[in-house]
């Protein structure tokens, strides 16, 4: 791959319904923050890639209708859609049509508009034999596999409520974030209401409307500028089956990200994570996940997720800092949570992070994550390669 | 300005050569199949056209439970819980709904399909999954 490098970022507020702009509008507040941030033009954009979930917002084709809010019109313009990970593969798409050379610059836009559609549609037009039986979810799905995680890696509650406790506070440092709970407690983590057993409404990401941009430019390009850049040192993506009982042990094994992670770190010569990463942005749609990620990415040994997230290990203040933005549970348009992730790294990396800012963050991960069946790792340093 | 409105999405998708037996067993028979890959020897349920370990095409079903243990379970308030079953001489899980726990269920319960009395070939055909009588 040639290299390439993010020189921009941009993201609108995201809450619960905003409602003050169209889903174009919407759109194009991410994009233009994006190119301000890389100074640059829309004349400078030469590819565009459009990242949204399918019918989330009961519409189809966003990279049509949508793309004049991402500067599309007279451009090269592609959707992707990969569930959970679309944001993220939205951004390996922009970075591997950039490294192609076939294009110098290119403009990476993910969004959802989550109070203008019915999710739980979207979810159940999955598979119309196996799994709408019990029809669950994204929620029920996610829900079902933890009992089995918690029995084996002897993960708790507790431990659970303390990640959905770490990812409000460092929300609250960011003021694009959506949940703005900065004195959340583990107690109230606990006592919130039951979704799905042992899932409380605290443990998971909320619906958000929001979308998230970043400029990926070519080393040429990156270099010209004479700017910081986020160079991009190694991307990979798994798929993986798509029915839940048929992958044992999902969320104990979550093969897919875990190979994704190993190929990426031998790629990008990462050896020891925990040590080597200053931060990382994971994709974690429950308090639960964030703490099998954690085993999946190699931060620690299996079964030691507990101990990282009770010892401050990826606080803001701890060895890895893990999601600084507060994360997907704080967080969660869909179609621009991949983007995110990927927005947030760069911006560590840029130095561009505002109250949230790791200092001297050179190197970091990103990652997607789409129910259990998509898995993107992403690694990035300050470092040329 | 905000626009209200709904969408009807009609549909009728074709489950396919291995999906529609396993459908006619579970409608005709109340036999639940799995598909058993000729190259790894995975047996999956319900039964895939596509082996979900290693890929090759199965055409070779064979009968499975009714009787199997419980994987993992949840249970979302006011509804039934549901659980991942896997049944026995199957390598996979099937997801479905749990009958007749009182609150938590444990990993590994037996437990057994109950069938619909009336059936029309679908997946619901299986009512649920409920304890074995006598298991303990």
């Amino acid at each position: 791959m040639n290299p390439i490098a993010v020189i921009g970022t941009g993201q609108t507020k995201h809450s619960k319904a905003r409602l003050d702009v169209s889903q174009p509008e919407l759109i194009r507040e991410a994009a233009s923050a994006a190119l301000q941030d890389a100074d640059i033009g829309p004349d400078d954009i030469d590819a565009v890639v459009i990242s949204n979930m399918e019918m989330f917002e009961g519409r189809a084709f966003p990279e049509l209708w949508a793309g004049e809010g991402a500067y599309a019109f007279g451009k090269p313009c592609v959707k992707v859609a990969t569930g959970g990970t679309s944001g993220t593969s939205a951004c390996i798409a922009g970075f591997h049509q950039a490294a192609s050379g076939e294009f110098d610059t290119v403009l990476v836009v993910g969004f959802e508009k989550h109070s203008e559609g019915h999710t739980q549609t979207g979810m159940a037009l999955v598979d119309p034999f196996w799994d709408r039986a019990v029809a669950s979810g994204a929620l029920g799905n996610f829900a079902l596999s933890i009992s089995q995680y918690m029995a084996e890696r002897g993960v708790t509650e507790e431990h659970a409520a303390q990640v959905a406790v770490k990812a409000r506070r460092n929300a609250a440092n960011n003021p694009n974030a959506h949940l703005q709970m900065p004195d959340l407690t583990v107690d109230d983590v606990l006592a919130s209401r039951m979704l799905a057993e042992p899932l409380h409404l605290l443990d998971m990401c909320p619906q958000s409307d929001g979308a998230a941009a970043i400029v990926v430019a070519s080393e040429e390009t990156a270099r010209r500028r004479g700017s910081q850049a986020a160079w991009v040192r190694a991307a990979t993506t798994r798929h993986d089956q798509p029915y839940l009982g048929d992958l044992d042990r999902r969320l104990v094994t979550m093969r897919a990200l875990r190979d994704a992670a190993q190929a990426a770190y031998t790629r990008a010569g990462i050896t020891d994570p925990l040590r080597e990463f200053d931060i990382a942005e994971i994709y974690e749609p429950a308090s639960y996940a964030e703490l099998a990620w954690y085993e999946a990415l190699g931060f620690c040994k299996e079964g030691e997720a507990g101990r990282l997230i009770t010892e401050g290990v990826t606080a803001m203040d701890g060895e890895l800092p893990v999601n600084p933005s507060g994360g997907v549970l704080s967080t969660n348009p869909v179609g621009a949570s991949g983007v995110i992730r990927v927005a947030e790294a760069s911006a560590q990396l840029l130095g561009r992070a505002g109250a949230h800012q790791v200092a001297g963050a050179a190197t970091a991960l990103a990652t997607g994550y789409g129910v259990y069946a998509w898995s993107d790792v992403i690694v990035m340093r300050t470092e040329k390669p | 300005m905000i626009l209200e409105g709904s969408i009807r999405l009609p549909f009728s998708y074709a489950a396919g050569v291995v999906g529609s037996r396993f459908l006619v067993a579970l409608r005709d028979e109340q036999v639940i199949l799995g598909g058993r890959c000729s190259d790894c020897g995975t047996v999956s349920c319900p039964a895939r056209s596509m082996c979900p370990e290693c890929g090759t095409h199965v055409d070779d079903l064979v009968e499975v439970g009714p009787g199997g243990t419980v994987e993992a379970w949840t249970e979302m308030p006011g509804k039934p819980a549901f659980g991942l079953i896997r049944l026995d001489g199957a390598d996979t899980a099937l997801i479905h709904h749990l009958l007749s726990g009182e609150g938590k269920w444990q990993p590994n319960t037996r437990v057994t399909a109950r069938f619909a009395p009336e059936r029309v070939g679908d997946i619901n055909d299986i009512e649920g999954f409920e304890e074995e009588r006598g298991a303990s």
